[in-house]
């Protein structure tokens, strides 16, 4: 069988076994970079939310406005979840390396300028520092050592959720460098819709803003609007953004010019080998 | 022959909604959006009434009517634009873009007074839980007026030259500007009126 896309021509037969077609496309693969950049992000958003919500339990965030006390107490019920936790988030950061790259390669697969994508990497390539390394470090730093004093404890705490919160405004940017180019790209990569649910999303990170007076409220770091809202939003724009990075992969022709169309499910099944990878 | 005409025409006119589809997306994104931001306030206004309206007395009803009507004008200006636009009129076009444009500055510059005198009474963003929703609300809406003025720039540049004038672009910035004027509408309800 033959596999072909514009520009890319493979010749060779993938074997029956579901195993052999695995090692086949590993191996012969045109697109194999690009699902390998997929499915490290499927993983690492699937283990992001495990590990956060219920590992390491500093998800959904606690009051900013616990007394000392109440956030040792909280750092003592979550002693091994936050060192076990944020162990597997260092072991997995590196992940987002290829997460970005694919991000990036949506961009330069448009008819925009590369500064977008250059722009839209380097911001999230460092908002991984503050957004998730120093909140680990700072967490793992207040439970490693529960007799550590209750001041520096709390000083931990407001730390780690600060630097957390803190990175909403590169996710703002990135958002808006992200749907200005979808606007501007003449080759349909990615539907317009996505760029409008992009300003939406945009819009939601302003809304953390507030996180840096409010203590308690609507508007504090754990906040139903600050917080739960913004989650919301994010958590659907991120659900959308992967299905759509995955559509544009079936559709990638490795040209220059628009993106063709999926073929229709008959077609794609008789494609044969393609599938395996999805 | 006309039976069988007329639901095709009645299909072709359900699938129709002025400019691009997508924005039409956007506008349910925003409704649930700000559906979600008005629950907030309402349930927190439930836990504290009296304080909510011991702080709406100090918002003067007589300027939140006064931005309500300036907006209108503004999503009226902007249909005249539409239609303009679609009879191939492109000077007049042109003309209630400006206008469009002209109701906006004079919203944003109303709301940026209305501001500087509630600051000027104390009543700031920290104040209490009112004016952190009134301050969250108007300054998140005025925003989106100034996404507006840049989306009213796309139309503009659209209907300045024979070689663009997408009908499609200057219906979708149309569409941009009702869903703005829209949600001031809910706004002025909620922080406003509603007692």
């Amino acid at each position: 069988m033959t596999t072909s896309t514009e520009g890319t021509s493979v010749s060779d037969t993938p074997p029956e076994s579901r195993l052999g077609r695995f090692a086949w496309n590993c191996r012969h693969h045109p697109k194999r970079e690009l699902w390998f950049a997929w499915w490290v992000m499927v993983v690492f958003y699937q283990l992001y939310g495990v590990l956060f919500f219920f590992v390491t339990r500093v998800q959904p965030p606690p009051s900013p406005a616990w007394d000392t006390p109440m956030i040792v107490q909280w750092f003592d019920d979550r002693h091994d979840g936050l060192l076990v936790g944020f162990g597997i988030v260092f072991l997995i950061s590196g992940m987002c390396a290829p997460m970005n790259a694919l991000l990036a390669y949506s961009m330069r697969r448009m008819s925009v300028s590369r500064i977008f994508a250059y722009s839209y990497l380097i911001m999230y390539s460092l908002s991984a520092i503050p957004g998730m390394l120093v909140m680990a470090i700072a967490m793992t730093v207040g439970a490693l050592r529960p007799d550590r004093d209750p001041e520096l404890i709390h000083w931990l705490y407001d730390f780690a959720f600060l630097s957390f919160s803190g990175t909403m405004g590169v996710f703002l940017v990135g958002s808006v460098v992200w749907l200005v180019a979808i606007l501007l790209d003449k080759n349909n990569v990615f539907p317009k819709w996505f760029a409008y649910l992009g300003l939406c999303n945009a819009l939601t990170e302003v809304v953390v803003a507030p996180a840096w007076i409010f203590q308690r409220g609507a508007f504090a770091w754990n906040g139903a609007i600050a917080w739960w809202i913004n989650m919301v939003v994010f958590v659907t724009y991120t659900a959308v953004f992967i299905v759509l990075l995955r559509r544009m992969i079936e559709r990638e022709d490795f040209g220059t010019g628009p993106l063709p169309d999926l073929p229709d499910k008959r077609e794609s099944a008789s494609a044969g080998s393609v599938g395996v990878l999805r | 022959m006309t039976e069988v005409a007329q639901p095709q025409l009645e299909e072709t006119r359900s699938r129709f909604v002025p400019g691009q589809p997508d924005m039409w997306l956007f506008v349910l994104f925003e409704a649930l959006l700000f559906t979600g931001y008005f629950s907030v306030y309402l349930v927190s206004r439930t836990q504290n009434q009296d304080l909510y309206l011991q702080s709406q007395a100090d918002l003067d009803l007589r300027v939140g009517v006064f931005n309500t009507i300036v907006l209108l004008s503004s999503s009226w200006a902007i249909a005249r634009c539409v239609r303009a636009a679609r009879e191939g009129v492109y000077p007049a076009a042109l003309r209630y873009a400006f206008v469009t444009v002209g109701f906006g500055v004079v919203f944003v510059i109303s709301k940026v007074a209305e501001w500087i005198h509630e600051i000027g009474m104390g009543n700031t963003f920290t104040s209490d839980e009112f004016f952190q929703h009134y301050f969250f609300l108007t300054s998140l809406h005025c925003i989106h007026v100034l996404i507006g003025f840049i989306v009213m720039g796309v139309v503009i540049y659209q209907l300045r030259s024979p070689a663009r004038r997408s009908q499609q672009l200057v219906e979708t910035g149309a569409t941009y500007w009702h869903t703005v004027d829209f949600l001031w509408v809910l706004i002025f309800a909620m922080l406003y009126v509603v007692r």
